[in-house]
């Protein structure tokens, strides 16, 4: 049998088809419009620099849980991610399972910012983020959510002052920086970062891009345009599409100093599992004792399950979940399936807690 | 009134589609295609892009660019296939289109990673250049220069004998009144050539990666004709390459020669960079003007004098709150024996009130007293 069943005129009427399904797509983008995000409205409490400390609004008759919820997004991305669309929304999801939720919006750093350290956002910015709840809600501690690179940050913190987490809640978090799978940590282990760092300062959203879509280069700068062609014709689709495509390519620049230790500390040196890290001071994380739910993505080519999955017995809590959620990095946040899975399974361990 | 946007759309298409029918029709009857242009459909879609692009609003612009490129590979392989079926029905053709596809990235290689321009496959290679032509944007905007360069050095600078003469004439030891100009200039000379070799080793891999990819692809489909499968599209064709593209690239980037590329890559880049900034500086500097190392300076000390005023700030805030709990103490314990039997109770409550907030800032654990301090805040101030 021939390995290939192709006649010529399949091969035209495929090609046609192909053709006739751009023209009415660029129509159909002509006529898109503005492509939103955030949708659910949010109160500004607090500014500090570029960050921003959003709360968002409560429906009038809810009473959620007492204890208030920080997510604690990355600094690589935007994390209008965890609330991109009306029926993809990780806050609301949130908020429908009960929680009073607060965001960090860490803003785009520029040039002035080139010397903040990961001191300043952990101890600095975090912290007095999580004062300020503290301090509207008159609760000594607060319940924490990290995601990804916040995660860590999320984690770090923990250990640093467990007197003010009342439960913490980390998503596709990194702890051991070096599996044999993780592809960015195998790939920036020659990498001179203090060059990086001493030649360009803040490092370019751009050059992180370029990083994150090699993971996957043929399926993420090929083949996804490809899948485009087939939801062209939908304009609500055709939009969801852009949506995604906004935020993954909305990457702020990295403040130098902050990527210099996360890549050699984390990265190159693993030193969080190892031992050895110090952001202010020593971070062990045996004083993480308060409860921990830990969620990762099996699918996740970002953050291999096993880089997540290293915080099991690391930490001095008695109190630890594992949740593992059948998708990959983004689709924890965004999938139907993540949406009436994740956010309640949340919402109920921490109403259990708090 | 109609629209006049769409009123020219629905005269592209019907024009289009009677483009379409019409090759079919020749497809259908067997009849040989006349002298043509060498990639008609990925050219026509390309002119198509290039008439249309103006209107297209710059929400999705860039989407439908990126699906524009795409799309032009994509034809191409239809282009390819369409060939192949017409003229032939065995094995050989598809074997004889792949042995084709390997001659192509050989060529390439021996180029010095540029094609020849008669090459064929043009546009099918851009889908494995497509991790070194982002590289390329990157790099563009790192160093004020075009992204691509390092071609400047191919073919005839790629080889390791030519760099080394480059590299011996940069060496030459700079004399005279603007010395150290001259060495700065020949370091980065030194540089450019450095991250051109860093270049071409990355391109050549991927070159060496497609042709490996290709045989296992070949052999895939041979196996699956074996066991009686086929691909019956042309998008599974595509959809299973990127498949089989992926897997070959998993395996290469996670190895220690792709570690070393990558690392090169980025540093020697960097590196370019370094240079040029220090030669913009000596410039600055001779007009008397602010450098870049100087405004870096300024930047630390501010971060610096910012971390150090936060502290104290935070340090004041608890002394301020010590100094508050003592006064309140002071003037709970001479007023104690006046009191009535009720008020000490009630005052009893407000220095446990504040002692948190105190010790708070200090990072204190302190866990009992700022749990007290909920409830009995609220309480006060009622």
């Amino acid at each position: 049998m021939m390995p290939f069943d192709i006649r010529p005129d399949a091969v035209m009427q495929e090609v046609s088809a192909y053709s006739k399904k751009l023209t009415h797509g660029l129509q159909n983008l002509m006529e898109v419009g503005e492509i939103s995000t955030g949708v659910t409205p949010k109160t500004a409490v607090y500014h500090e620099d570029k960050l921003t400390l959003f709360r968002f609004e409560q429906p009038k008759d809810a009473i959620p849980n007492k204890v208030p919820l920080l997510i604690v997004y990355a600094l690589v991305n935007r994390p209008y991610m965890t609330d991109i669309q009306e029926n993809r929304s990780t806050v609301k999801a949130l908020m429908a399972a009960g929680q009073d939720v607060y965001l960090i919006d860490w803003g785009y750093p520029d040039r002035a910012d080139r010397y903040l350290t990961l001191d300043d956002y952990i101890n600095g910015y975090l912290d007095r983020c999580v004062d300020v709840i503290c301090e509207r809600h008159r609760v000594p501690k607060i319940n924490i959510l990290g995601i990804c690179q916040g995660g860590t940050f999320s984690l770090c913190y923990s250990a640093l002052h467990p007197e003010k987490v009342q439960n913490l809640v980390t998503m596709v978090t990194p702890v051991d920086f070096q599996t044999p799978d993780n592809m960015l940590s195998h790939w920036v282990q020659q990498v001179d970062v203090d060059l990086v760092v001493d030649t360009m300062g803040n490092v370019p959203g751009e050059m992180l891009n370029w990083t994150f879509l090699n993971l996957k280069p043929y399926q993420l700068m090929g083949q996804k345009y490809l899948g485009l062609l087939d939801t062209l014709d939908d304009p609500e689709q055709l939009k969801n599409f852009l949506r995604m495509e906004k935020w993954i390519f909305d990457s702020p620049d990295q403040a130098g100093e902050a990527f210099r230790q996360f890549i050699k500390d984390f990265y190159q040196q693993n030193k969080l599992l190892k031992g050895g890290l110090e952001i202010g001071e020593p971070v062990n994380l045996k004083n993480v004792t308060m409860p921990v739910l830990n969620i990762f993505a099996e699918q996740d080519h970002l953050v291999p399950p096993d880089a997540s999955r290293a915080m099991r017995g690391k930490l001095g809590t008695k109190d630890y979940t594992e949740l593992s959620f059948p998708g990959g990095h983004i689709g924890i946040y965004v999938s139907g399936k993540a949406q009436k899975t994740v956010p309640p399974a949340i919402g109920k361990w921490l109403d259990e807690r708090s | 009134m109609a629209d006049p946007n769409n009123a020219w759309m629905g005269n592209w298409l019907n024009s289009q589609q009677n483009y379409w029918k019409a090759w079919t029709d020749m497809a259908q009857s067997g009849i040989k295609t006349p002298e043509a242009p060498k990639n008609p459909w990925a050219d026509g879609i390309s002119q198509w892009w290039q008439a249309v692009s103006p209107m297209a609003p710059p929400t999705g612009r860039d989407v439908f660019d990126k699906l524009m490129d795409v799309s032009r590979g994509y034809f191409s392989m239809a282009e390819k296939f369409m060939n192949s079926a017409g003229k032939e029905t065995s094995m050989d053709a598809m074997n004889g289109w792949f042995e084709n596809m390997q001659t192509t990235w050989n060529d390439w290689m021996s180029n010095g990673g540029l094609l020849r321009p008669d090459a064929q496959h043009k546009s099918m290679m851009t889908f494995w250049d497509l991790p070194l032509d982002t590289w390329q944007r990157l790099a563009a905007n790192v160093i004020p220069m075009p992204g691509d360069f390092t071609q400047a050095f191919h073919p005839e600078g790629a080889s390791d004998h030519m760099r080394g003469q480059v590299n011996r004439f940069l060496s030459i030891p700079a004399v005279g009144y603007s010395r150290e100009f001259q060495e700065q200039y020949q370091i980065l000379g030194q540089r450019m050539v450095d991250y051109s070799k860093a270049v071409h080793d990355y391109q050549m891999s991927f070159g060496k990666l497609a042709v490996e990819t290709t045989q296992e692809f070949q052999a895939s489909v041979q196996e699956m004709a074996k066991d009686g499968k086929s691909l019956s599209s042309l998008r599974e064709i595509y959809d299973k390459w990127v498949e089989m593209s992926e897997a070959a690239y998993a395996r290469f980037v996670m190895t220690q020669e792709y570690q070393s590329l990558y690392g090169r890559l980025v540093n020697n880049l960097l590196a370019v960079k370094q240079q040029m900034a220090r030669i913009v500086d000596g410039n600055l500097e001779a007009m008397h003007m602010p450098t870049h190392a100087e405004i870096s300076t300024l930047q630390r000390r501010q971060q610096e004098l910012r971390r150090d005023n936060l502290q104290l700030r935070k340090e004041i805030k608890a002394i301020q709150q010590q100094l508050e709990a003592m006064r309140q103490r002071d003037l709970q314990t001479p007023a104690a024996p006046k009191a009535t039997a009720a008020k000490p109770a009630a005052v009893a409550k407000a220095p446990a009130a504040k002692k948190p907030v105190a010790k708070a800032p200090a990072k204190t654990p302190a866990k009992p007293a700022t749990k007290a301090a909920a409830p009995t805040k609220p309480a006060a101030k009622k």
